[in-house]
């Protein structure tokens, strides 16, 4: 009976602090453990964890988001109480293995077969008959048969004669339980060393402040350097093609710190393919790890799920962005009387002071895109198949004046079709919070803006259009000298009128100096002589093109919607910002890939851990620990002539007690019940 | 599957592994996937080769130990075989499906699912008429159709694979990448294992029961197919091409069918447990299984899924260390994957030690099944995290 119990209750231990022990090792203690962990991590999913304060002020309010930061729940998996916790699942589950093992040990070795008849009888499973065999029959019978089921057999011979087979299958269920316990311990032992305590650490010791400028390595203290003793890290970096690095950036609180490698990654090349969605269809970059200690470097190409190994190091794709392609600018004095624009070569991230006769400016360019994929309409779906295309490159800049007011623009190197023309684009905004306004500027019959500075510049310069003006207009008898300038000198102010404010700028000085009952007769007016003047200096324009165009008849559709689209574009000019246009000519594309490099040495503890846990459940669930004692004993018989027979108990334990095993059982007493030589046959 | 061997450990009839069918069998098995093998053998890594042995050593064995699944597997075998042979002759996809009767209304990857669909609702329904009306005729119809619907989502499965193919080499993947797909990777899944327990424990009144989650899951995706139009095959993103995802999701959702299985017993349990206290002779309670065989029915589900859910959340943390540069990053998905093992292995706990049997357990599995959900679809719906694919 006694030994047959053991499977539960603990040895007794006389020490004071066994209650202590008693408690960690408490199955209660586990599953509060267990539920308390979930319920953390419930509530780190549900609030999004390391934001910025600021983020969290918003969505919280100053008090709220407050004591949410006091009770650490914006860094719950960092966060002292559920490391604590943690901890204590490692405890109590150490505890409880330490506590469990010797009576398991003794479980796995024990077959207990000096169990007395009575210890059988008390066992949940047993029955008694009688056969006619004999006892050494019924006994070898008993033990073929239970090694045959693949049970440990050891028989015992009692002193009153009698026989028991004790069998054990499935010890290795007790295995199983070791096997678990023991590797959560590893699990969270592997975990514990790719932690940040030594930066947790550091910093309570006050060597260790995060830098939060962004600033140049140069200037970032050393208070905010790792070296090699940090044993554990998961960092990224930005490297453009071309270039190298031998530091990692760590995310840390609301910082970052400076991780020193101890070797070099040089990025050759970085590759972005696309499905024809338009969807990345892979990222990869071409990589040369030198360090000291290798005679040879380590090329080798690295994509999303294919990382590179070195050493206790790897090195992943995870991100990219632009590393400062190389842009050839054209740019464009909106005001000039004549085409004089300039060059300019510059690079993304890079700022440009610009001195112009309206004030000093700084460009900003922030960004470069190879490609825009938009989705297609429908008829583009219907011809190419394709769901988006593809608008090519565009760059964005900042224009800032000497006030530090900033124009951002969005500008696109190529021409995109619109309502069957072809214009470029350019967005314009002064706030990130509103949506870009763009700048239609028409495509001319070469599919390029020259025609569209020429003109411009036509209308900017009040000479040349005077002498064109004269022509297109020449003067007649009937009108006098006099009459005949004002109306030309009308003509050029309102040109110029119309270039500075556009054409609600001549309706603004038609409403400020005309009396109400003539404004309609003279904004009429003003109009018609403001559009002879526009087309005679585009008329001009065209014959400079070499075409032979008189008058309106002879003006292509093509070159009469143009104008339109022109006028539209002049018209809408005077709210583009300050008065250049930046045209993207060439450019050399520069991309810079994002690396994640990581050192985690807790990473193959982990992964050992796992595999034990895995088999070790495998072992409790599907290997079962039953015993099986099989008590033979022959019957003594008064009368010598009437044949010995012997009479037999058989008892069975399940460790984990299933509806299967009466069944089992049974069976198991049919088998043994069977007669002896059916058996050998 | 261990109880079905030591169930009849001393029977002599047992250890008839070796007989000619199971051998048949087997040989069946190797062909095929050598056949596989050698016709996209080009397109595999040598991950790939051995996750397809393993797989034919796994349906082998599966089959072995539960031979009604042969049957099933060879109708898979030869209707996908078909289907992808129509394609074959027909060329492209699109006017393939127009063209080719069998593909068009019987075995297109749409198709084939739809049928699914169809036939799970409709055994639920039976299921539920045959414990109504005491039939054990209806009861067997309701099987048959479960059996079949489990054979038309793995061939509408193994037909998409194909067809990803066909629209665009670079498209390929294997239907287990977005949550339309993963939902039939579910219901099939679910099915098969609840058919097995259906066998094992001779019993069809908990059909209708686990059904239930089965046609939850088929509304969702009918819903996604005809509002969200999911089911149009789209190309992986990168983190989502590697063939850890072959052997990581499969795993995750034999867990979240074996949970589910357990839920809808324990549902099935309440139930019966609340009718039978009221009046112990109702027809009703005598219908339904002894409420011991449901607990332990319950308590081998759960297992079963703790034992899979556990290698799956080991091989996610494993992908994750390949993919993400960090085999845990606190993303909601695994988080999620973790709160669910947590809570089963607290469930394990209570029903090893205090012994807590029936009511109270039967309520937590339940509970569970919540929790499962919220971590299978939840999380997609309401957190964003690493796990971009299939949001809603
Ligand atoms: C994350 C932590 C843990 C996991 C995943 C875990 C897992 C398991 C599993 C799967 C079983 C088998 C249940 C069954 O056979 O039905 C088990 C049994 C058991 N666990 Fe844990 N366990 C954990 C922590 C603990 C702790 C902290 C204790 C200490 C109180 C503990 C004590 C036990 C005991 C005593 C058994 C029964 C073993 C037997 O008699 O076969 N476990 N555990």
């Amino acid at each position: 009976m006694t030994q047959t119990e053991i499977s539960k209750t603990p040895p007794p231990s006389p020490k004071k602090n066994k209650i202590l022990v008693d408690f960690l090792g408490s199955m209660n203690l586990a599953v509060t453990l267990l539920v308390m962990l979930s319920i953390a991590s419930v509530i780190g999913t549900v609030l999004k964890q390391n934001e910025t304060t600021q983020d969290y002020i918003i969505k919280f309010g100053p008090f709220w988001s407050d004591v949410f930061n006091s009770l650490g729940l914006f860094h719950v998996y960092g966060a002292a109480w559920f490391v604590l916790v943690l901890l204590f699942l490692l405890l109590s589950t150490s505890v409880c293995v330490t506590r469990n093992t010797p009576t398991f040990i003794k479980d796995i070795k024990q077959y207990s077969e000096k169990l007395s008849l009575t210890a059988l009888q008390h066992q949940p499973n047993h029955t008694t008959f009688e056969s006619n065999y004999s006892a050494e029959a019924e006994l070898q019978h008993a033990q073929t048969l239970l090694s045959k089921n693949g049970y440990k057999v050891k028989t015992h011979h009692r002193d009153d004669g009698s026989v028991t087979v004790a069998g054990l299958k499935g010890r290795w269920n007790r295995l199983g339980y070791f096997f678990t316990h023991i590797s959560i311990i590893v699990i969270c032992l592997g975990a514990l060393l790719d932690s940040n305590l030594l930066l947790k650490f550091r910093e309570l010791s006050g060597n260790l402040i995060p830098e939060t400028r962004t600033v140049s390595l140069d200037e970032v203290p050393q208070t905010a350097w790792m070296g090699p003793e940090n044993l554990s890290f998961r960092g990224s970096v930005n490297v453009p093609e071309g270039q190298k690095t031998d530091v990692l950036f760590l995310p840390y609180e609301d910082g970052y710190l400076v991780q020193k490698l101890p070797f070099t990654v040089e990025v050759k090349d970085f590759r972005i393919e696309y499905y024809d969605t338009g969807m990345p269809k892979s990222f990869e970059s071409d990589l040369i790890l030198t360090a000291p200690e290798l005679d040879k470097p380590i090329v080798q190409t690295i994509a999303v799920n294919h990382p590179l190994y070195y050493k206790n190091y790897a090195i992943y794709q995870s991100s990219f962005g632009d590393g400062g392609s190389i842009l050839n600018l054209k740019v464009h004095p909106l005001l000039s009387p004549i085409e004089n624009a300039i060059d300019l070569k510059t690079s993304v991230n890079k700022t440009e002071p610009l001195k112009t006769p309206v004030g000093r400016f700084n460009v900003e360019i922030n960004d470069f895109r190879l490609f825009n994929m938009v989705p297609a309409t429908e008829e583009e779906k219907a011809a190419t198949g394709k769901k988006f295309h593809n608008n090519g490159p565009s760059m964005v800049f900042k224009v800032r004046n000497e006030q530090g007011k900033a124009w951002e623009y969005d500008s696109y190197m190529m021409p995109s079709l619109q309502e069957g023309r072809w214009f470029f684009m350019t967005g314009v905004r002064t706030m990130n919070s509103e949506p870009f306004r763009y700048l239609f500027i028409p495509a001319d019959g070469n599919k390029q803006k020259d025609r569209f500075f020429k003109f411009l510049a036509l209308v900017n310069n009040p000479v040349e259009s005077a002498k064109i003006l004269t022509q297109s207009f020449p003067k007649t008898d009937q009108v006098e000298e006099k009459t005949y300038e004002l109306q030309i000198r009308l003509m050029q102010q309102l040109l110029s009128l119309f270039r500075s404010k556009g054409f609600d700028g001549i309706t603004q000085f038609v409403n400020k100096n005309v009396p109400k009952e003539e404004r309609e007769k003279v904004s009429d007016y003003y109009f018609s002589q403001t559009s002879f003047a526009l087309q005679s200096l585009y008329l001009n324009t065209l014959q400079q093109e070499g075409k032979k165009v008189v008058q309106d008849q002879d003006i292509s559709d093509f070159d009469k919607r143009w104008f339109e689209d022109a006028l539209n574009a002049l018209n809408s000019l005077p709210h583009f910002g300050p008065p250049m246009y930046f045209e993207m000519k060439s450019f050399k594309q520069i991309q810079a890939t994002g690396l994640q490099i990581t050192k985690s040495p807790g990473k193959d503890v982990v992964y050992f851990g796992s595999a034990m846990l895995i088999i070790g459940v495998f072992f409790l669930f599907y290997v079962r620990q039953k015993r099986i004692w099989v008590n033979i004993r022959s019957k003594q018989s008064d009368d010598s002539n009437e044949a010995k027979s012997t009479e037999i108990t058989v008892a069975g334990r399940d460790k984990k007690p299933l509806p299967e095993t009466e069944t089992e059982f049974n069976a198991l007493v049919e088998a043994i019940r069977q007669p002896v030589n059916k058996q050998t046959d | 599957m261990h109880t079905n061997s030591v169930t009849n450990e001393f029977n002599s009839s047992e250890k008839k592994h070796f007989d000619l069918r199971n051998i048949v069998w087997a040989i069946f098995v190797i062909a095929s996937s050598l056949i596989g093998w050698n016709q996209y053998g080009a397109l595999m890594d040598y991950y790939e080769d051995s996750i397809l042995a393993g797989a034919t050593i796994g349906l082998i064995w599966l089959g072995v130990t539960w031979r009604s699944f042969q049957p099933a597997a060879v109708a898979v075998a030869l209707l996908s075989l078909l289907a992808i042979y129509t394609y074959q002759s027909h060329g492209n996809v699109i006017s393939a499906n127009e063209q080719a009767f069998f593909l068009k209304y019987l075995i297109s990857s749409q198709s084939a699912i739809m049928w699914m669909n169809a036939l799970f609702v409709l055994a639920t329904v039976t299921y539920f008429f045959a414990l109504y009306q005491k039939s054990e005729f209806t009861g067997k119809v309701a099987t048959s159709m479960v059996w079949s619907a489990a054979v038309f989502g793995l061939v509408g499965m193994m037909v998409r694979w194909r067809e990803s193919y066909i629209i665009n080499v670079d498209y390929g993947h294997i239907p287990v990448s977005s949550l339309y797909e993963v939902f039939i990777l579910f219901v099939v899944i679910t099915a098969l294992i609840y058919l097995y327990y259906e066998q094992k424990y001779k019993t069809r009144t908990l059909g209708g029961f686990v059904m239930l989650v089965v046609s939850a899951a088929v509304a969702f995706i009918l819903w996604y197919t005809f509002d969200k139009q999911a089911h149009v095959i789209q190309p992986l993103v990168p983190a989502l091409k590697s063939w850890w995802m072959k052997i990581h999701v499969p795993a995750n959702f034999i867990g979240y069918g074996t949970f589910s299985i357990a839920a809808m017993v324990g549902l099935a349990y309440l139930i019966t447990s609340k009718i039978a206290q009221k009046n112990p002779e109702s027809g009703f309670v005598k219908r339904m299984p002894s409420l011991e065989l449901m607990d332990d029915l319950m308590y081998k589900a759960i297992s079963l899924g703790f034992a899979f859910f556990t290698i799956a959340t080991v091989l996610g943390a494993m992908w994750a260390a390949e993919a993400w540069g960090g085999y845990w990053s606190w993303d909601p998905k695994e988080t999620w994957a973790l709160i669910v093992w947590l809570n089963y292995a607290a469930w394990l706990h209570i029903r090893m030690s205090k012994g807590w049997r029936g009511t109270p357990m039967a309520w937590w599995a339940l509970i569970g099944l919540l929790v499962t959900t919220f971590a299978f679809l939840g999380v997609n719906m309401f957190l964003s995290g690493l796990h971009s694919y299939g949001t809603l």
